[in-house]
């Protein structure tokens, strides 16, 4: 874990992950981007309208007996929805929750994501994903960051865009491919009863 | 769920909590629009003017405005309520009246909300109500042409035949939604069923979205959102109504098999291994209207199977006459009695060209469960000859091993009663079901 302090206002900030590069400060919601030690500030973050996620960072949950822990969230917003992208570290293992409409689907880095460029994505087609086989494109679409905080791997700055594939296949194995101007990433994994997370230091939702 | 638990994060959530609803005043309208979940619905519907409403939008774009509110059709509870159904908790955020567009012919359905579980669907239709839950699995479906014809869907090993297909479109709304509702949004639907479920595909220009229904009963309605006024009861069956009602339970199902299996390796013994033998046969002579004839005694015979069915079989040659035979059957041994009497009688004639006859020269007596033993048999005799004075004769045979086939029969219709009565009521309950569906298999394929 790397500690650092704010530029803005010199609360601490944590890295849990190495991998993590961008970060945003709990007290003032200044946008940091880090190089190694140094913290630099780019921004501000917008106040989000409270979307009734259950989930919050700090969150405790597993999958397949595999712990995990909600160390930074982005919110991505499309012309018709917004859903939200947890990160979440298993020791030093990346991996994502991502969450919609209380659908809930597990996720993982796929390393090789070579031959997959947008110009091959349309909706109604097939895909090959790495060791999952061939997957159906779902939703192809343009999004922009609504929101994000604690932690994460990338610039998730206010409005950062990009172009969000979700597929599925049998037996609720889901994969997105988020393209931006600079990488092709994807991520594979399944849905998930919210059950099944058995998830603990979950938000209080008032009434409920 | 929260609790203590949630005490290490306060301090990573500084600002103070907001206050959840959110209101505004309708562009429309002007009146006061209330969400109550603003961050997790996407459009909203005024309740006066009943415009939808872009809540995501910072001025309140109405998106759509050509829905009026038609009359019979209102949320049967108010939205806002909260109902536990299939072990969690619902409140009710949106109404939606949809219409198949072919017939017109229109439902209900509720949105239901829950933070941790996302959203629901409670449909009435016919007064008939389903919970919905969308899902991401993908049902396989068996196509006929070449794709164009889908007539079956498959999830997890269950098969669903299809019911339904047509197009649906909105036709009211009101309360909150996750999506923009727009009037012109038409979807191709599918509806598969099951019972107790349906599978029902909706599909429009980008999206096509499976979920799956349960029927759920009236009962369970009521007490869920604990209503003071009994719903409307349906005439009909609903595509996945369950009919187990009706239907003989496995349990039962499985006793009367045991029966009948019993039945016939007893009906099997009895005429393999347990035939009739006759053993004693007479014959004795008796006189016309004699009052006073003496009772005849049997010398004594055996029966030798240690418990039996045992006949008696007289014959006489009467004609246009009668001849009662009464007495007993007596144990040698303990004096126990067997009482019987029986009349032979044959009338013949010739009236108006036609030949008539009535009766029979023979007649038997079933005696059941007669113990083994040493047996004679008591015979008072009486004629009604009163035609002839000279002597006439009977005969008379005892059989042991005797059955009264009738009963086996008998016995075989009792256990038959409620599997048949069941699968008629099953059989024409399925009937009544599928006898609003374009693709009924009980219809033949010219009509």
């Amino acid at each position: 874990m790397i500690k650092l302090n704010c530029p803005a206002c010199g609360a601490e900030v944590e890295f849990r992950s190495k991998a993590s590069v961008f970060s945003v400060c709990s007290f003032c919601r200044s946008t940091l981007v880090r190089q190694d030690m140094n913290l630099e500030k780019l921004g501000e973050m917008a106040e989000l309208q409270d979307d009734l996620t259950p989930l919050q960072i700090g969150t405790k949950g597993q999958c397949d007996n595999e712990p995990f822990e909600l160390v930074g969230r982005l919110r991505v917003a499309y012309d018709a929805g917004a859903w939200n992208e947890w990160y979440a570290l298993s020791g030093d293992k990346e991996y994502w929750l991502s969450e919609a409409q209380g659908f809930y689907a597990f996720c993982r880095p796929v390393e090789n994501s070579a031959g997959i460029t947008r110009d091959s994505i349309f909706a109604g087609k097939s895909v090959y994903v790495d060791k999952l086989g061939m997957m159906d494109i779902d939703d192809a679409r343009d999004v922009f960051c609504l929101y994000s905080e604690g932690e994460l791997p990338f610039k998730a700055q206010l409005g950062r865009r990009s172009f969000s594939v979700d597929l599925s296949g049998p037996h609720l194995k889901m994969a997105t491919i988020e393209i931006t101007d600079s990488e092709v990433r994807i991520f594979k994994g399944r849905y998930l009863e919210f059950d099944e997370f058995n998830f603990q230091i979950l938000r209080r939702i008032d009434g409920w | 769920m929260a609790g203590e638990s949630d005490k290490p994060n306060l301090e990573r959530e500084p600002e103070k909590p907001k206050p959840m609803a959110r209101t505004f005043s309708c562009p429309g309208c002007g009146g006061n629009v209330v969400i109550r979940f603003p961050g997790a619905v996407l459009s909203c519907a005024c309740e006066f003017c009943h415009v939808v409403i872009d809540v995501t939008d910072s001025n309140y774009r109405i998106i759509e405005g050509f829905f009026y509110k038609m009359k019979g059709y209102e949320p049967f509870v108010p939205l806002g309520t909260r109902a536990e159904l299939k072990g969690k908790t619902w409140e009710v955020i949106g109404y939606m009246v949809r219409s198949d567009v072919a017939s017109s012919y229109m439902w209900e359905e509720y949105l239901l909300f829950n933070p941790y579980y996302g959203f629901r669907w409670l449909t009435n239709n016919g007064k008939h109500w389903n919970f919905v839950t969308m899902i991401k699995d993908k049902p396989s479906e068996t196509k006929l042409f070449s794709g164009a014809y889908v007539f079956s869907a498959s999830l997890y090993e269950r098969k669903f035949k299809l019911y339904y297909r047509g197009a649906a479109k909105v036709e009211f709304v009101t309360g909150e939604f996750y999506w923009k509702v727009k009037a012109d949004s038409r979807v191709e639907m599918s509806d598969f069923v099951s019972p107790p479920y349906m599978l029902s595909c909706e599909q429009d220009k980008s999206e096509k979205v499976w979920s799956l229904s349960e029927y759920v009963s009236i009962d369970e309605i009521e007490s869920a959102f604990k209503l003071e006024k009994p719903l409307p009861r349906p005439m009909n069956y609903a595509p996945n109504q369950p009919i187990a009602d009706t239907k003989v339970s496995s349990q039962i199902s499985r006793m009367l098999l045991g029966a009948f299996l019993l039945l016939l390796a007893l009906q099997f013994w009895q005429v393999c291994y347990n035939p009739e033998t006759v053993v004693y046969s007479d014959a004795q002579a008796y006189r016309p209207n004699d009052k006073n004839a003496p009772t005849y005694t049997t010398k004594t015979f055996e029966l030798t199977r240690p418990v039996s069915g045992v006949k008696l079989s007289f014959r006489s040659d009467v004609d246009n006459s009668w001849l009662y035979l009464s007495g007993e059957l007596v144990n040698d041994d303990t004096g126990e009695t067997y009482p019987f009497g029986e009349t032979v009688e044959y009338y013949s004639g010739y009236d108006g060209g036609e030949s008539w006859s009535e009766g029979s020269r023979t007649v038997s007596k079933f005696i059941s469960a007669v113990p083994k033993g040493k047996y004679y048999l008591n015979i008072d005799s009486e004629s009604g000859d009163f035609r002839t004075q000279t002597p006439q004769q009977y005969s008379l045979a005892v059989s042991q091993g005797a059955q009264v086939n009738g009963n086996f029969w008998w016995v075989l219709a009792g256990l038959l009663v409620a599997p048949v009565l069941s699968w008629i009521v099953a059989y024409s309950a399925d009937s009544i079901r599928w006898a609003d569906s374009d693709y009924s298999p009980y219809r033949s394929s010219e009509s």
